[in-house]
């Protein structure tokens, strides 16, 4: 129904021209104040329905009617009122982002002129830009409890990663990784029974939360195999694994490359199976030997399918010799020129002397150093095991 | 990374070229470009990595669920002709061992 001010009222009756004109008068005044009311009007609400209305209410003072409501997806904002397609003036809006709405104006008594009708299309820009603010603080409020979930979820993984290390009198272990995001697929597990230390060393393919909630499946499946199949050694260890995370990591197309074996100290031995992991090198003094891969990655086919006559790798270890088991984001980091870093710089920094400790904290440091304001491109982890070289290993 | 799909001879056979970079962030495509060659009835994949420059693991871990969805379906992916670098990944994973590469 269409609005009339009270002021215009008053002189409504009179037939003369000078009646109508002041009338006229009165109503444009009134439109100018209702005007100016929307235009100073800052609304203080984040929820598009009461933004809106509050927008609404005061345009309809502008063009005198009560018939006025702008339409998002269908459907009125603050209303129950589905749009019909057919009614009123209509006014499509749209921005950059890809919001769009729709304000519809109907007044039966006399249609909107020309410049109602811009009013009209700026008010209707003014509806979406209060749908556009209420909707840009939804979607940031959610995006920022995802992004606290995400997190909370990263420090969990991180924690799944052991933060003992062996003690063995004699046996030196260096353990560490650095993610490349909040936490990665990178991992390392260890065993001690009594004078063996068992390990798994690996990486799950991919970055970021996804790859790290498989790691802790796979700390988990290791550790257990450590406790049920840690005196069968290194392939029984790489099996009972196998078989745990398998069917998960072939649901979500992933794979692990995986170091699984074990140092007998008594003995002097390292034994390993490798399931297409790299680099693992054994280093003696300056001699580096590159440890190949017996087996593709866990994941890509049960190990029980092609490990059929598999043979452990075994290490005679002697004073001051040690395995090196690192991820490829050592390797594969560029510096700002785009030159990569690696495997003889990686060798060349596993030879260098120095206590285990001493070598693996060097590395992160030359790897920081080298990479620069490069981004770090990968998880990067590292594990040294060795006979001290003052003590314990073959003589 | 530039991914282009075309038919081979044996209609149950899509020929794959892929150009440059095979990364993470490429992964998406080249999944996409898969699941369309299966749904639209392909067994077999060819997919040409001669001019492929680098390959992470996400790739590579790619490759595998196209290769295990082709072998469910009877067909198989080959890999042809790839480049040294990776050949080389390949090798020091073993995937050598996994895939039919010519």
């Amino acid at each position: 129904m269409e609005r009339r001010t009270a002021s215009s009222s008053a002189v409504a009756d009179r037939d003369d021209p000078v009646g109508l004109v002041t009338e006229a008068l009165i109503d444009a005044n009134d439109q100018l104040l209702a005007m100016y009311d929307l235009a100073a009007m800052t609304s203080q609400s984040l929820d598009e329905s009461v933004a809106v209305s509050e927008i609404i209410e005061r345009a309809k003072r502008v063009v005198m009617t009560d018939e006025l409501f702008f339409v998002v997806d269908g459907w009125a904002v603050g209303s129950d009122e589905s749009y019909a397609a057919d009614d009123g003036a209509t006014f499509d809006v749209s921005n950059a982002a890809g919001r769009s709405g729709i304000l519809v104006a109907r007044r039966p008594s006399r249609p909107f002129g020309t410049p109602e009708r811009k009013l009209l299309r700026a008010i209707a820009n003014l509806c979406l830009g209060a749908v556009h603010a209420a909707r840009l603080h939804a979607e940031g409020v959610s995006d920022a409890v995802m992004q606290r979930d995400h997190d909370t979820a990263s420090a969990i993984a991180v924690m799944s990663l052991p933060q003992w290390r062996p003690a063995i009198d004699g046996v030196s272990c260096f353990a560490r990784s650095e993610p490349a995001r909040s936490a990665g697929g990178d991992l390392f597990a260890f065993g001690v029974r009594d004078q063996v230390v068992s390990f798994v060393v690996g990486d799950v393919a991919g970055k970021g939360l996804p790859a790290a909630m498989m790691m802790t499946t796979v700390i988990s499946a290791a550790t257990a195999a450590f406790q049920l199949h840690g005196s069968a050694g290194p392939a029984a260890v790489l099996e009972s694994i196998d078989e745990w995370v398998y069917d998960r990591l072939s649901d979500a197309s992933l794979f692990v490359t995986l170091v699984a074996g074990d140092y007998d100290v008594e003995q002097g031995r390292i034994r390993l199976v490798n399931a297409g992991h790299s680099p693992v090198l054994f280093v003696r003094g300056d001699e580096v030997t590159q440890v190949d891969a017996d087996l593709p990655p866990i994941g890509v086919f049960p190990v029980s399918d092609v490990a059929i006559g598999l043979e452990v790798q075994a290490f005679d270890v002697h004073p001051g010799d040690r395995l090196v088991v690192a991820s490829d984001g050592f390797t594969e980091q560029c510096n700002p020129a785009g030159v990569p870093f690696g495997d003889p710089a990686l060798e060349r920094a596993m030879t260098t002397s120095g206590s285990i400790d001493e070598i693996g904290e060097g590395l992160f440091h030359t790897i920081d150093a080298f990479a620069g304001r490069a981004e770090q491109s990968d998880d990067r982890t590292l594990f040294i095991l060795g006979a001290d070289p003052s003590h314990g290993g073959l003589s | 990374m530039d991914i282009s799909t075309r038919q081979s001879d044996d209609p149950s056979v899509r020929q794959i070229a892929l150009v440059g970079r095979f990364d993470a962030h490429e992964a998406p495509a080249f999944r996409e470009h898969i699941d369309a060659a299966i749904a639209d009835g392909a067994t077999g994949l060819r997919v040409g990595l001669a001019d492929v420059e680098f390959v992470d693991s996400t790739a590579l871990a790619e490759l595998i669920r196209a290769m295990k969805h082709c072998r469910e379906r009877g067909g198989d992916v080959v890999l042809l002709t790839p480049s040294d670098p990776v050949r080389v990944i390949l090798e020091l994973t073993k995937l050598d061992a996994a895939f039919t590469i010519t």
